[in-house]
């Protein structure tokens, strides 16, 4: 079964905090996020981490544009992300399977 | 007047006593004096209720207590009329041939209720400032039968409320009238309203203190069952939560599908009302309709079947009618070991039978034709019945049958799935709700183990088969095709697309999501643009694969 964007979906996900670096006048956070729901899936280098929310925000049906804004605001020191990683699904089935 | 309502409720309760009595209706007695001491229970607990969460729940048991007690002595007084009147009561015919046909009774079940909200843009988005909660619940009624959905706490983070309830009546005829009514409540205080509560309060301790009522406070206190006369009339709202009627739809046989669709709700709130919520305007479900016919067998006996059109060769076989097939088995208990029936005949609205009295089998002359239409083709088999009025009785069930299909039309065409409703958990002691972020703490962030700990603690062991997200990360995703021709072609089972549309995503903050594995039972989306990205459609389909720091 695939996964079409736009129709609800249940995953296992991980909540991670990061607290923004300040580099000058700016905060950055130190990564790059690529993709989006405008963006082309199948050139993505990466398989790895998909980003469910971040600070409360839903980032499953964003643009590229729309989520670099919501992770480079100004007033917030702190990032809440909900990530989630198919290692994740492994590493579960193992522990319950042992 | 207080006085005078307590007489009159005196008199309502012995009056109803009597006429179960009369009836000799024992069933619906007992009914009605369970929900009475369910009545009793809810108000003692309503009355020594200090959090709201506990208070709306009890609230909730009072009011479908309420509304199945009216209901009963409706029906006990329709019961009382038709026995007056002369014609027999509801107990089923026990001899001779009806003289007008009745269709057969089906279980009716309605599933997956899904209720969407219409929260303005700015709204969701920011998700700030004080999360204004209400408490809502579903009240289901079929014939005298009322049942009620879990309740669910809403704010402004869902999109939809969602029932996990499986709501299943057993005796609904064709012509069923299923009733829902959607109730809300603020599970904050009513802020400018607090004081009118508290005031009717103090009126009406004050009025309980006298002698009148000393009667009513006691039958409050003693033990349930005592004879006494419990309050009939709906208790006023004693500085209590209050709900409200916010929508309301009736659903009949011809909203009955073995899939999910979406039926429209009657607005019964304005914004005025404290607990009014923005709701869409529809609701999705699945109704599903088993009539006996389709589940039970409806006829059986001993049938001699031809094995091969010229031959003489008739074959004694056990005969089974169940749903729309008459099957033939080598032995009677075939049909209990699941053992393959020798032959199977169709029958359908397209059948047509026909009795007759053969000479070709001299002895055995009663025979049952039954023809079905296969394309061109038009197949015959001839069974031989024991005797006359076995064919008699033959006929008469097919006829029955035929009669039960014109009725319950589309659920005779495939037996729908049921699921029995497992029993529902008692409502937990209501935590305050929580989200996602602080039930899984994870410290160290790599500590993969906490996060098996908490599932399999919440679960079980239900996560064996890879769940559909897995897919987000392996196939690639089924992008809906980007411009497609401007009416979204919706899939079958919706029946109007969304005006404007949203991405439906269930909020993770909200009631405890199901995680099973299964997939997600929720009426498909159809594959359209939302307003936001509308632009993308004069793009094409994305080329692009963006990066940017953070």
């Amino acid at each position: 079964m695939s996964y079409i964007p736009g129709q609800p979906v249940t995953a296992v996900v991980q909540r991670v905090e990061i607290h923004k670096l300040r580099q000058g006048e700016n905060l950055i956070l130190g990564f790059s996020i690529g993709g989006g729901i405008d963006q082309d899936p199948s050139q993505n280098p990466f398989s790895e981490d998909k980003t469910d929310k971040v600070n409360g925000w839903d980032m499953t049906m964003v643009t590229h544009d729309q989520a670099r804004k919501r992770l480079t605001k100004r007033s917030e020191e702190v990032v809440r992300l909900l990530v989630t990683r198919q290692s994740l699904q492994k590493a579960v089935q193992q522990s319950m399977l042992s | 007047m207080q006085d005078r309502l307590h007489i009159l409720e005196d008199l309502n309760m012995l009056y109803i006593r009597q006429m179960a009595l009369s009836l000799e209706d024992t069933e619906l007695q007992r009914k009605l004096d369970h929900e009475i001491r369910m009545r009793e229970g809810a108000c003692k607990l309503l009355a020594a209720c200090s959090q709201r969460e506990q208070a709306l729940e009890a609230t909730k048991s009072l009011l479908v207590c309420n509304s199945r007690i009216l209901s009963y002595m409706g029906e006990l007084q329709r019961r009382k009329e038709a026995q007056v009147l002369g014609k027999t009561g509801r107990r089923p015919s026990d001899s001779g041939p009806p003289a007008e046909r009745s269709p057969c009774h089906g279980r009716v079940c309605i599933s997956d209720l899904r209720i969407p909200l219409m929260w303005k843009d700015t709204e969701y988005f920011k998700n700030k400032g004080d999360l204004h909660r209400w408490a809502v619940f579903l009240l289901l009624q079929l014939g005298e039968h009322i049942q009620d959905t879990e309740m669910i706490l809403v704010d402004r983070t869902l999109t939809d409320i969602s029932f996990q309830s499986n709501v299943l009546f057993t005796e609904a005829g064709p012509d069923f009238e299923l009733r829902l009514e959607l109730y809300g409540a603020c599970v904050e205080e009513e802020g400018a309203l607090t004081g009118a509560p508290k005031r009717l309060a103090t009126k009406l301790s004050s009025s309980l203190g006298r002698s009148s009522g000393r009667r009513v406070r006691a039958s409050l206190d003693s033990a349930g069952g005592s004879g006494s006369s419990p309050i009939l009339l709906p208790t006023p709202a004693v500085s209590g939560p209050r709900y409200h009627l916010l929508a309301h739809t009736t659903l009949t046989l011809a909203a009955v599908q073995d899939g999910f669709r979406t039926h429209d709700l009657t607005l019964a709130s304005h914004e005025e009302n404290p607990a009014w919520l923005p709701l869409y305007g529809s609701v999705c479900c699945r109704l599903a309709a088993q009539p006996l016919c389709m589940t039970q067998p409806t006829a059986s006996g001993t049938l001699r079947v031809q094995q091969a059109v010229e031959m003489q060769n008739w074959v004694r076989v056990h005969g089974v009618l169940k749903g729309t097939n008459l099957f033939c088995y080598r032995r009677p208990e075939d049909a209990d070991t699941g053992e393959e029936p020798l032959l199977t005949i169709a029958i359908n609205k397209e059948t047509r039978v026909r009795a007759g009295e053969l000479d070709q089998a001299p002895g055995r002359p009663f025979t049952l034709s039954i023809s079905n239409q296969y394309g061109d083709d038009e197949v015959t088999h001839t069974l031989q019945t024991e005797s006359r009025e076995a064919l008699q009785s033959w006929m008469e069930a097919l006829w029955q049958l035929f009669f039960d299909m014109s009725q319950w039309k589309q659920c005779c065409d495939e037996i729908m799935k049921i699921e029995t409703p497992a029993p529902r958990k008692p409502p937990q002691a209501l935590a305050k709700q929580g989200s996602l972020y602080h039930e899984m703490a994870i410290e160290p962030l790599d500590d993969i183990a906490a996060v098996t700990d908490i599932l399999t603690q919440r679960e079980g062991a239900r996560l064996e088969t890879p769940p559909p997200w897995l897919a987000m990360f392996t196939d690639q995703p089924a992008l809906p095709h980007p411009c497609s021709a401007a009416s979204v072609a919706p899939a079958p089972a919706w029946t109007q697309p969304l005006p404007w549309g949203r991405p439906r995503t269930f909020s993770l903050d909200a009631v405890p999501p199901d995680h099973s594995p299964r997939a997600r039972s929720v009426a498909p989306l159809p594959p359209q643009r939302s307003p936001r990205t509308r632009d993308l459609c004069s793009k094409g389909q994305p080329r692009t694969w963006l990066q940017s720091p953070v």
